[in-house]
């Protein structure tokens, strides 16, 4: 790779060890993949449960990082809410305070404690054609199919070290000439006005089984008007039933005006039709329960937006949440603080339900909860897909009752599913 | 027979080769305490790849797959040594993180002249794979 006079300083030492050892992982990350000079990063975003010692060796002698770059979701037994929701003390105390220790040291970097899946909710915000490197996959498709940024699948790892430089490898996605769809989806027979989000999460998390890791391209009747809230729900799954990182939206997507403008002339690409027997497929595949009680109801993966909050109140209104049933609601700080200033979490948690900041509800430890809950219900395709497998790095896993907030509420309220 | 490949991170490692035909995630298919692959149907499941060259076509799952390998390489569970036929960005960062010995993007489908069981020479420098039958 070709370095900057100040690049060759960052590798040379001359910044100190912590940007050496950062610079030095970029520069074997882009001859990997053949890059040949790096690009400035507009946008960071890093794991907090990068490994504590790795964390400080890497941050050695770096006074202040060169982006603007926030924190990811913590797991549930890693944040302040550990005992509300019923993790044991014993192992919450000891992961809550190695958590504190990595972020003490973040923060004192320069990382920005917004402990979210949803980077775009807390002012790290993407435009048309910017560069960004985050890890986490909702936030990724996301960032490239409908802010028109361009990001990688990076590892946790990748997106420190380009956070720290401020500086990633011109690779991959980063490259027009990359970004090209190799798949291309044709809905059929759906009406995607009457769509509620659990039907675009289906659908999304059809597409992400079919695509695998290839670019996608779908074109359907997606109205100009449509909410970002089905827009999230539709993308968020393709990562986790398949490997997309880029889903380019006909008509929405930001480099996507037209799908003549994605395709490489005389390249024959894979085409394939979507309608409403691969919607149900799908949503047999994510609803798994057998029986009809419900235990939890599970809102904010990712995390919830304050029309979403705001809706979950109304759904609410005048009724309490059924006696032995949990519904919990996350988000991030700043959300959480909008809610409270317009009395949303005051109704929840008046009707029995609680709001949670911080933490990733896909990776709830089910094992820890047991057996107060068997079942879990959700409106996410994500949550619904870890909630079967207990958690991403697989686990104790629970039956799912998949649906739309209104089917959950109701759930909530009654304790039953379609009760 | 020699291969030729691209270097995603440097070193020297020769070792037994474990040979899969499946894209892995060392999230979710690797025991960290053992080196095991324990994932129900996989075309090694039960074998140990703990020292040993492991070969398998690219990388899958989670962003957080090089932690777990950072895990492994403190309990020294981790493979000597990775080949793989095209990288994806997070497995070629388990490499990197965890100094591994790792190539790709080789002259000849490594999934189709090496066998399980076979003595491998992984030259991380210059990108030289010399496979011994076994």
């Amino acid at each position: 790779m070709k370095l900057t006079d100040e690049q060759k300083k960052m590798l040379d030492g001359v910044y100190g060890r912590g940007f050496q050892k950062a610079m030095s992982m970029l520069v074997k990350y882009g001859n990997a993949f053949g890059a040949e000079h790096f690009i400035r990063l507009d946008s960071g975003h890093i794991f907090a449960t990068d490994p504590l010692e790795f964390v400080s060796h890497i941050l050695e002698d770096v006074d202040e990082i060169r982006s603007v770059s926030t924190i990811h979701a913590a797991y549930p037994a890693e944040t302040k809410w550990y005992r509300t929701m019923g993790i044991p003390a014993e192992r919450g105390e000891h992961e809550s305070k190695i958590h504190e220790k990595r972020v003490e040291l973040l923060i004192k970097a320069g990382f920005l404690p917004v402990f979210t899946c949803a980077p775009y909710l807390t002012g790290n915000v993407l435009r048309k054609d910017a560069i960004f490197s985050w890890p986490g996959s909702s936030g990724i498709i996301i960032g490239n199919s409908l802010f028109g940024g361009r990001g990688n699948r990076d590892a946790s790892p990748a997106a420190l070290c380009s956070a720290i430089t401020g500086f990633t490898p011109d690779m991959l996605l980063y490259k027009p000439a990359n970004r090209r769809a190799e798949i291309l989806v044709q809905l059929e027979g759906l009406d995607l006005d009457s769509f509620n989000e659990a039907d675009f999460g289906a659908l999304g998390y059809y597409i992400g089984s079919i695509a695998g890791t290839k670019n996608v391209a779908v074109i359907g009747p997606f109205s100009k008007g449509m909410a970002f809230e089905n827009y999230k729900y539709f993308l968020s799954p393709m990562p986790v039933s398949g490997a997309v990182s880029l889903c380019h939206i006909v008509g929405i997507t930001p480099e996507a005006p037209t799908l003549e403008s994605l395709i490489t002339q005389r390249k024959e690409i894979e085409k394939v039709k979507v309608g409403k027997t691969e919607v149900r497929n799908a949503y047999e595949k994510l609803h798994t329960a057998e029986t009809n009680q419900v235990d939890a109801v599970l809102f904010g993966c990712p995390h919830c937006t304050i029309s979403e909050i705001k809706k979950i109140v109304q759904l609410l209104a005048g009724t309490r949440v059924k006696e032995g049933v949990r519904l919990w609601v996350s988000t991030c700080q700043a959300i959480y603080d909008l809610s409270m200033k317009m009395g949303y979490k005051d109704i929840i948690e008046r009707s029995g339900g609680r709001m949670f900041t911080d933490i990733c509800i896909m990776n709830i430890p089910f094992h820890d909860l047991a057996p107060d809950v068997k079942t879990t219900a959700t409106n996410s395709a994500r949550a619904a897909h870890y909630h079967a497998r207990g958690g991403v790095a697989g686990g104790l896993g629970v039956e799912v009752f998949y649906g739309s907030a209104e089917e959950c509420i109701k759930a909530a309220v009654t304790g039953k599913w379609g009760g | 027979m020699v291969l030729i490949g691209r270097v995603i991170n440097e070193g020297k490692a020769e070792g037994e080769a474990v040979v899969s035909q499946l894209p892995f995630s060392f999230l979710g298919d690797f025991e960290v305490s053992t080196g095991k692959i324990m994932t129900k149907g996989h075309d090694c499941e039960g074998q140990s790849i703990k020292g040993k060259i492991f070969i398998f076509p690219t990388g899958k799952g989670s962003t957080a797959g090089p932690n777990v390998a950072f895990i492994g390489k403190q309990l020294g569970t981790i493979p000597a040594g990775m080949i793989l036929i095209e990288a994806e960005p997070v497995i070629a960062m388990v490499g990197i993180m965890n100094d591994i010995p790792m190539v790709h993007r080789l002259d000849k489908n490594p999934l189709q002249e090496i066998r399980t069981g076979d003595y491998v020479t992984l030259d991380a420098y210059t990108g030289k794979v010399l496979v011994t039958r076994r």
